[in-house]
């Protein structure tokens, strides 16, 4: 992929992925959730 | 090949850093917090005033938010009743992910302790005091065991305490304020 191209992929995702965080709260809880469960397991 | 592998090593990088950094933001200043991240003051809920409450109540309780005041932060965290005293516990202690993601636990035990608890709505002013004493240990170490280990087998209470003992688990109690804190 080209670098411009891959920025502009970079850019979308984050956009994306901000807006779903902030306004999509199951998906955040999800998230949450998986980040903990891999705390739990890696944090030893 | 090798700039393909590049670019989705970043993108997994950008996925991760955006979303710590955008949910450690959407809560810094939330009226408690939130599954993992950390939340503002303790704003809602009734005040607790009144004489030393009967802490068996919290056996019925899976999780409370705790607030400490300096810094002013707060997260949710476990909670266990013993010989009519309730504590806190902070594990991962030694670890190097448990270093960051435990960091309020650092701060409690080098600081004055001041600390807001929330349970079932009602807000608590309390001071973290961490505890050692083998022999507290071992009455929380045995309801926490029970409330969250699975049972309260002598072998699960013996690793929680030596977990104790070892420093990896840190356990403060929620003491009652001494004169002069605020």
């Amino acid at each position: 992929m080209k670098t411009r191209n891959y920025l502009m992929l970079c850019g979308g995702i984050t956009v994306v992925l901000i807006l779903a965080l902030l306004y999509v709260p199951p998906f955040s809880d999800a998230v949450e959730q998986l980040m903990l469960a891999f705390l739990s397991t890696n944090a030893r | 090949m090798l700039r393909i592998v590049i670019q989705v090593l970043g993108i997994l990088v950008l996925v991760l850093v955006v979303t710590i950094a955008t949910l450690r933001f959407d809560n810094r200043d939330a009226d408690g917090p939130s599954i993992l991240f950390p939340g503002g003051a303790l704003v809602s809920g009734e005040l607790y005033a009144g004489p030393e409450p009967d802490w068996t109540f919290t056996d019925d309780v899976f999780t409370i938010e705790l607030q400490l005041l300096d810094p002013l932060s707060s997260r949710t965290i476990f909670v266990m009743e013993s010989n009519g005293k309730v504590y806190v516990p902070s594990g991962y202690m030694r670890s190097f992910l448990g270093r960051i993601w435990k960091d309020w636990a650092f701060q409690a035990d080098a600081g004055d302790g001041l600390a807001v608890a929330r349970i079932n709505g009602v807000r608590y002013e309390r001071q973290l005091v961490r505890v050692k004493n083998p022999a507290v240990i071992e009455g929380v170490a045995a309801k926490l065991a029970q409330k969250y280990a699975g049972g309260n087998t002598p072998e699960a209470v013996a690793a929680i305490a030596q977990s104790v003992s070892d420093g990896d688990t840190w356990i403060f109690e929620m003491a009652p304020r001494t004169g002069g804190a605020s």
